[in-house]
């Protein structure tokens, strides 16, 4: 801190002893500074991560937590998920509700942070205030109150839906349970979701968009470009590389889904399991943990979100090489 | 490098101290005398009448071992599972513990708690406790634990709706079906509810028909609600949203806390099905109509009583405690008939002695008095196996199996699978 603060206040007399002084600093300096960092994430991301790619080799239980030695089974555990028909029913929930959640998502905060960038400066803090509470909301609060939304007795959705006109929406949404089936199930599970996480896509995209020059914009109008082609032909462009983060923290968000279908539907609606869910009911559903089958359920899931992170960072490097 | 210095500290520290946690295990026992203090895990949060019970029993204790205090630590329900698995893994658990009486099994199995059976044998009321409830502590032929408290499951019914339409509280399926048919027509409100996440109570229907879930024969567990009296059983459960369409399909996929009984309090539904323990909540969502509430229990097929199962507490001694006998001591100053009857009345459960569930004090109660009945006419438990609560908990087998088939699944293959998974589950 000292150092970097110093050279503004410096006096010219003192100049020429500080570029020896600087020479003779140790080169462990900056690692040391970072080490705190790394010893916490070490802790507390490296060192679980590797315990849980241990433990899915292995079967685990509450009696090998106190110590007793456990026993090595190999590719036993991941044998028996992916030999499960309902592992890949869950897996086919995760993708595609990230796929449907993941492109809501970056489309409504796009849309959002293009209507906040366009309003005047007290609607647009009212508004990107409003839409950060959203966003500051817990999981589990957010789920909790989307369930009351859907739910049958006094919920909000079933009694305004059976309010509407019978034309309009049929009939019987008093008594429509939201939570029966899978469908409307992630229905409900997508609209919480998206409701939570747009706001960082808005405001990101809002961040970016500060930065693009107005002239562009103005240029483009007076060529007789319109709101759509000025969208494709300026802003995409030029905040690709915020779009392409936004993608992969969405899509990694979106694959561990788990507060809320917990709370939602919960262990008694297997038939809406997701991959998360499923891992969550093997190792701590029952008071007879198996960490071992749980730990391998996460590592493919873990796999799944690595595939699809370098996917994309594979496909950016390549447009950075040919540009 | 202080870093490492202090994780090496720390390091050094969490060995040293589960080292002393080993030696001092093997210490305790031997010398029984009075501790400075014991720990007690109770379950929920501590509300102040139970503060003001565990006071009480404290005081009595103390008559016994004036030196030794008494540390009451309040465990929620949703944590019990997690705070033992912990105190499991690291030696840090109480001296005496509630727990519920579905996880009993498990935690014997995992070798959570001391064996008390002789201790047991030196304990005059214990004598009179429940057989039934005390089958459920016991592993080859060791008792474990001792039943506390208990509640079975009924029938909640609107009394006011019964007179006026001249409803009699039903004594057989059908009755159930033909009440619950009678009130939707003229109440405009769905006959009764029947939640598919309710394993405990669609057990009674599927005990009450002559079957079971699983039994155990051979030392071998084998599930048997594929076979005709447990199918037809289920086939009546599910029908009552499929076939009868008494029962609205909103309370599928859910458990008898998320939607029926708030309807029920609210006149929303007509019958719905929960324990004594129930009143408590009702009486929050919905007081001024608590006169009106009455209680039937559960009718098996033809006629008589469905046998009923008996979710409750039990209280432990913990395996690693360093004082068993002065732990066992206030266990059953704990569950004294006396006290265990008072703690049991202030939550609306029973207590798990059979003459003092015969007793004139639940005859003459309204609530309470069929719920003593159907406890003392046939109480069952779950198969004693540790693999019941994956079947229970994880898997939810015969919840997910009974929503499948109030979906239009065929009973058979839904409960061909229930049964497949009984075999995996229960025999490991």
């Amino acid at each position: 801190m000292l150092d970097t603060a110093q050279p503004v206040r410096r006096t010219p007399g003192r100049d020429t002893t500080r570029p020896a002084r600087r020479r003779r600093r140790p080169r462990s300096g900056p690692y040391l500074l970072i080490l705190p960092a790394l010893v916490v994430i070490g802790v507390l991301l490296i060192w679980p991560v590797v315990q849980i790619g241990r433990m899915s080799f292995e079967k685990v239980g509450v009696r090998q937590l106190r110590g007793e030695p456990a026993e090595n089974v190999g590719l036993a555990n991941y044998r028996q998920i992916l030999g499960d028909g309902f592992f890949w029913t869950t897996f086919r929930h995760t993708v595609l509700f990230a796929v449907v959640a993941v492109a809501a998502t970056l489309l409504v905060g796009t849309l959002v942070g293009l209507l906040i960038n366009r309003l005047g400066t007290k609607m647009s803090a009212f508004v990107a205030g409003g839409v950060l509470v959203a966003w500051a909301t817990p999981p589990i609060t957010a789920a909790i109150i989307f369930s009351w939304l859907f739910g049958t007795t006094g919920g909000l959705v079933n009694w305004f839906l059976d309010a509407l006109p019978d034309a309009l929406v049929g009939s019987g949404w008093a008594n429509y349970n939201w939570f029966g089936t899978p469908l409307p199930t992630y229905t409900v599970l997508t609209i919480c979701v998206v409701w939570m996480s747009f706001p960082f896509v808005a405001v990101s995209v809002l961040a970016g968009l500060r930065t693009v020059p107005r002239e562009l914009y103005e240029a483009a109008r007076v060529d007789g470009s319109s709101a759509w082609q000025s969208f494709w032909g300026i802003t995409f462009p030029l905040l690709r590389p915020i779009f392409g983060v936004l993608l992969v923290l969405s899509v990694i968000w979106d694959f561990r889904v788990f507060t809320q279908l917990f709370v939602m539907s919960g262990l008694a609606n297997r038939d809406a399991f997701n991959l998360s869910l499923y891992g969550y009911s093997e190792a701590f559903g029952s008071l007879n943990a198996r960490y071992g089958l749980g730990s391998a359920i996460a590592v493919v899931l873990t796999l799944i979100v690595l595939l699809v992170t370098a996917m994309y960072a594979r496909m950016v490097i390549r447009q950075e090489g040919t540009s | 490098m202080r870093f490492t210095k202090a994780a090496a500290t720390a390091a050094v520290l969490t060995v040293a101290v589960a080292g002393c946690g080993g030696n001092d295990k093997k210490d305790a026992s031997a010398g029984g005398k009075d501790p400075a203090k014991i720990v007690v895990w109770q379950m929920g949060d501590g509300s102040p009448e139970q503060t003001k019970f565990l006071d009480g029993v404290k005081a009595e204790f103390q008559q016994k071992h004036p030196k030794t205090d008494v540390q009451v630590q309040y465990i929620p329900w949703p944590q019990a599972t997690q705070k033992f698995q912990t105190a499991i893994a690291g030696g840090s658990g109480p001296d005496v513990t509630e727990v519920g009486n579905t996880d009993v099994q498990s935690w014997i199995e995992q070798g959570a708690f001391a064996d008390i059976s002789d201790k047991l044998k030196g304990w005059a009321e214990g004598k009179d406790l429940n057989k039934g409830a005390l089958a459920n502590d016991q592993a080859d032929g060791k008792t474990y634990a001792a039943p506390w408290y208990g509640g079975v499951r009924a029938v909640w019914y609107h009394k006011d709706w019964f007179q006026a339409l001249g409803i009699q509280p039903p004594t057989s399926w059908a009755g159930l079906v033909e009440a619950a048919k009678k009130i939707q027509d003229k109440k405009n409100v769905p006959g009764i509810a029947a939640p598919s996440d309710w394993t405990n109570g669609i057990l009674s229907f599927v005990w009450a028909g002559g079957g079971d879930v699983a039994v155990k024969q051979g030392g071998k567990w084998t599930g048997t609600l594929a076979q005709p009296q447990a199918k037809e059983a289920v086939q009546f459960y599910a029908g009552l949203v499929t076939k009868d369409k008494v029962a609205p399909d909103k309370y599928v996929g859910k458990n008898e806390l998320q939607g029926p009984q708030q309807d029920f309090a609210l006149g929303k539904v007509g019958m719905y099905m929960d324990g004594s323990w129930a009143l408590p909540q009702l009486e929050k969502i919905n007081g001024k109509d608590a006169k009106n509430w009455g209680v039937f229990p559960i009718p098996g097929k033809d006629g008589g009583l469905a046998p009923v199962f008996s979710g409750g507490s039990d209280l432990a001694v913990w395996k690693d405690s360093k004082y068993k006998d002065v732990a066992f001591d206030y266990l059953t100053v704990l569950d004294s008939k006396k006290n265990a009857q008072a703690f049991a009345s202030t939550l609306k459960f029973l207590p798990q002695f059979t003459d003092v569930l015969q007793s004139a004090t639940y005859k003459n109660d309204p609530i309470m008095g069929p719920f003593a009945q159907a406890a003392a006419s046939g109480v069952r438990f779950t198969p004693t196996s540790k693999g019941w609560a994956d079947y229970e908990g994880a898997k939810k087998v015969l919840p997910n199996a009974v929503k499948a088939v109030m979906q239009g699944k065929s009973p058979d293959d839904e409960l061909r699978k229930a049964d497949e998974q009984a075999g995996s589950l229960l025999n490991q």
